[in-house]
């Protein structure tokens, strides 16, 4: 057994949710969506008991009726595990994962920015990568902001 | 202010220490640094917005843009990935071109490096030097690609040109030159006394600061983590080749000077292993224009630690994410801990020890439509001849020194 | 007094300074790119980086002490103008000369420093402010040996004053052996006061922009560099003539030659120096002029005094 098929099967076996939902794409690289109300757990799994020691990044995604947020955790260089939740549209709030990686502050505060997703947990803090005087409701990653349609950043500009 | 003696200095993100915009707030004590604050995202071009809005040949292109150095990093991670969705194989041949232009632009980016380094400790002839050397590498890299950075060597389904024998030949003989240079400089790094006092013992980062802010590459490695993606998930040719990751457990700049020297002679060895065990065969496969849909991570050790993209594909021409995570952006924030107790005079040289790359980080501008397609095409040497006379018409006459030069090489 | 007016302005003052310290920089700046494997600049660079200072615009921040900014490059050139008319440039001796020149000389050579620290203390700019203290605290380094290492050859020569120095050390050939050592602490305190390479803190480019002259621009910049070459000639100068007395008794158009082999000599070993070295930092720096510099120079006062006793005089 490999140990893709080992990791799967730990977690199938810890969370039951997660049965016939975890998906060895090829060598090191495992996709799977974990429901935002257990993320928590399977995370602080993941991270504590299964030695995922490194956060490549993480990726938010505007799909067209909700965003996606995609964690890329990394273990011993090899094997990427790549968590997946949902979050509505209306408020899309997440909480941080600052507690387990503080490197991970400039990913959140990207997603913050570029789409608009809440990150709590957050301590306050400065824009990035936007500038300090771009609209506060403007976020250029999501699916209907067009790139000069913006009038606000004309008038900043 | 609290404290009377306390000055709050900017860093940027216009000055002389930094090659990109970037703003650090620095509070001092004295010459001590007390506290310190980073401004990233003054290089945001919306890179991945823009994405969006392309094709996947065009998104190559675009990405290779997000970084001047590192750009066949880029390249090559995204189009990994999105031959990993689409499930094309590349070629033999194409994968070990791949890999040969990465190492060549390792060395070129870390001589880049070394010459900056000691330009902000105040060693100019350094930087003089290396540079005059990177020269030889750039030169193979012009000659190999047609250009001497934004390579538009990828293409999905493998790489756009070949290389000949002269080519070979060429490479072999740059390296042995840089090689004997290279072996020179660590000598200089190991003996000479103002360097030494200059870069070790400053900027400390510990081996679990490390792990716990997520620092990558050659930063991560001078601190005793082991962690390099081409060993560890190797991509391209890597798994055929025979190389050692170098680590070291300084944990300080001059750690990190120590291991990218140590990572030049590796690529060396590396280049000399890719030409000789170079398959024949096609570079490339073709690749249908529209991807089916999939997602995809792919990861790339780019000279400054490893790179990170996410493709996310929809079953049209035009990819429905992609996310890029530069090298500098993990390590930007180690920055911080390692200016800690730190003096101002050692601020430049700490944040350049972790070769930041701001427009890589920062990637994200509306691109100009431009117009690529130049009605007149003028040849390499008319270039090169017009820039002689005009600077002979100056007073300035290289031509002594060329004939030097090309005795020495 | 048409005869102090000449001395003053055109040899060896103000003119003659002027176009030496072109030259001087010009050397400094050439032998610096050759030995860095560079070309260089052009013979007329420095001029026409003056010329062009010269006609550029002038900016005076709204914050800064106005009268102090535009007073500080006339302070620095004069202070270093002066200071040259004790030197002995025109044949063995200088055209002003008393017993204890030589502390004039020494003092006269201070004022630039302090003239900077003014000027960038008084631009109100954070980067000027840090530059302009961090050359204060350097003159506490490098000042102490660099009186020290002169303290040694007058000694030697019994006297205070540089003209008897010259005409002591050419009386007795092959007494400036003694003072080798001196000799060496004097050139590195001379890169510290010339703040060049490796002591080029309190303008420390990659740190502090360009510290006490960061605000600095146009005619006032130019100066500002003009004071800094013309400082770079005399101090140059003042360690040919303790050192470096090889005038003889010839007459004095063949000595002036020799004088300006020597300045060039001291300024080819200062570029040298300065392609040799990473910058220090300023701890370092203080650190390396207390514990080696200032003893070494100690050793000089000694040797000397005892070899007094034993040389014929």
């Amino acid at each position: 057994m490999t140990e893709e098929e080992k990791i799967k099967q730990e977690l199938e076996q810890k969370f039951g949710f997660l049965k016939d939902t975890i998906a060895i794409k090829r060598k090191g690289r495992m996709f799977f969506d974990v429901p935002s109300e257990k993320f928590d757990e399977v995370f602080a799994y993941a991270v504590k008991q299964m030695h995922f020691d490194a956060i490549c990044a993480i990726t938010g995604m505007d799909i067209v009726d909700r965003y996606a947020i995609m964690y890329h955790l990394n273990r011993q260089g090899s094997i990427v595990l790549n968590l997946r939740i949902y979050t509505g549209k209306d408020n899309p709030v997440i909480k941080t994962v600052t507690l387990f990686f503080p490197g991970a502050e400039m990913y959140e505060r990207e997603m913050m920015d570029l789409l608009g997703i809440k990150v709590e947990g957050l301590p306050e803090g400065g824009r990035y990568p936007l500038p300090d005087n771009w609209p506060k409701d403007e976020h250029p990653l999501r699916k209907d902001w067009k790139a000069g349609a913006s009038k606000k950043e004309n008038q900043n500009a | 202010m609290h404290d009377p003696g306390e000055v709050k200095i900017t860093i940027g993100p216009q000055h002389p220490a930094l090659k990109e915009p970037e703003s650090f707030l620095l509070s001092l004590h004295g010459e001590k640094i007390t506290a310190s604050s980073v401004r990233l995202g003054y290089n945001h071009r919306g890179i991945e917005k823009a994405c969006e809005d392309r094709t996947y040949v065009q998104d190559l292109y675009l990405v290779e843009r997000v970084c001047g150095i590192c750009s066949h990093s880029h390249s090559t991670c995204f189009v990994q990935a999105v031959e990993e969705i689409a499930g094309i194989e590349i070629p033999a041949r194409a994968s070990y071109l791949r890999t040969l232009i990465s190492e060549l632009e390792r060395i070129h980016s870390h001589l880049l490096w070394l010459g900056v380094a000691g330009h902000e400790i105040g060693f100019d002839t350094l930087l003089m030097y290396t540079w005059r050397d990177r020269e030889a590498v750039m030169d193979v890299l012009a000659a190999i690609t047609g250009n001497r950075v934004n390579y538009g060597m990828n293409t999905i389904g493998g790489v756009r040109r070949d290389i000949t024998p002269q080519h070979k030949e060429m490479v072999l003989k740059a390296i042995d030159i840089l090689e004997e240079r290279t072996k020179y400089y660590i000598e200089l790094g190991l003996g000479e006394s103002t360097l030494l006092k200059r870069l070790s013992g400053v900027g400390k980062l510990t081996n679990e600061d490390v792990v716990r802010l997520g620092a990558v590459g050659p930063t991560a490695r001078a601190s005793g983590w082991g962690r390099d993606v081409r060993k560890d998930d190797p991509y391209a040719a890597y798994a055929h080749l025979d190389f050692k990751v170098i680590t070291n457990d300084q944990c300080d700049v001059y750690g990190r000077t120590l291991v990218r020297l140590g990572e030049l002679m590796e690529a060396y060895s590396m280049v000399r292993q890719i030409l000789q065990k170079m398959p024949d065969g096609p570079i490339a496969v073709k690749a249908p224009r529209k991807i089916p849909a999939g997602e995809a991570v792919s990861r790339y050790e780019a000279p400054r630690g490893e790179d990170f993209h996410y493709v996310r594909s929809n079953g049209t021409d035009k990819p429905d994410r992609v996310k890029v995570r530069a090298p500098t952006l993990a390590n930007v924030q180690a920055v911080s801990k390692m200016l800690e107790g730190g003096y101002l005079a050692d601020m430049s040289i700490v944040v350049a020890a972790i070769d930041p790359c701001f427009s890589c980080t920062d990637r994200l501008i509306s691109v100009c439509d431009e117009d690529t397609q130049k009605k007149n095409t003028v040849s390499w040497e008319s270039i090169r001849l017009k820039g002689i006379d005009w600077y002979k018409n100056q007073g300035i006459d290289f031509t002594y020194l060329n004939k030097k030069l090309a005795r020495k090489f | 007094m048409a005869n102090a007016i000449f001395n003053i302005l055109v040899f060896p003052g103000f003119l003659f300074l002027f176009v030496f310290g072109f030259i001087a920089e010009y050397v400094d700046r050439k032998l610096y790119a050759r030995f860095q494997n560079r070309v260089g600049p052009p013979w007329f660079q420095p001029f026409a980086d003056f010329v062009k200072l010269i006609s550029k615009q002038k900016i005076v921040p709204d914050e800064a002490d106005v009268a102090v900014f535009k007073l500080v490059p006339i302070f620095a050139l004069t202070a270093s103008i002066t200071a040259v008319l004790y030197i002995p440039v025109w044949g063995n001796k200088a055209i002003y000369s008393f017993n204890g020149d030589i502390i004039v000389v020494l003092y006269l050579l201070t004022i630039p420093t302090f003239a900077y620290f003014l000027g960038g203390w008084y631009s109100r700019s954070v980067y000027s402010m840090i530059g302009a203290v961090r050359s204060l605290t350097q003159i506490f380094a490098y000042e102490v040996p660099l009186f020290l290492c002169m303290l040694g050859p007058a000694l030697l020569a019994d006297t205070w004053s540089l003209s008897g120095m010259v005409a002591f050390y050419n009386q007795h050939p092959g007494y400036w052996l003694c003072n080798l050592l001196g000799f060496a602490v004097a050139l590195i305190s001379l890169l510290g006061k010339l703040e060049k390479v490796p002591f080029d803190i309190p303008e420390a480019e990659t740190e502090i922009v360009a510290g006490a002259f960061t605000e600095y621009s146009g005619r006032y910049l130019a100066l500002l560099r003009m004071a800094l070459n013309v400082e770079l000639v005399v101090g140059a100068s003042l360690l040919a003539a303790v050192f470096l007395p090889f005038g003889f008794n010839l007459n004095p158009a063949a000595v002036f030659p020799l004088y300006i082999i020597q300045v060039f000599f001291i300024i080819a070993i200062v570029s040298f120096l300065r392609t040799l070295f990473a910058r220090l930092r300023l701890d370092q720096m203080i650190n390396f002029c207390w514990k080696y510099l200032a003893p070494l120079a100690f050793v000089q006062v000694v040797i000397n005094l005892i070899l007094k006793g034993i040389l014929p005089r």
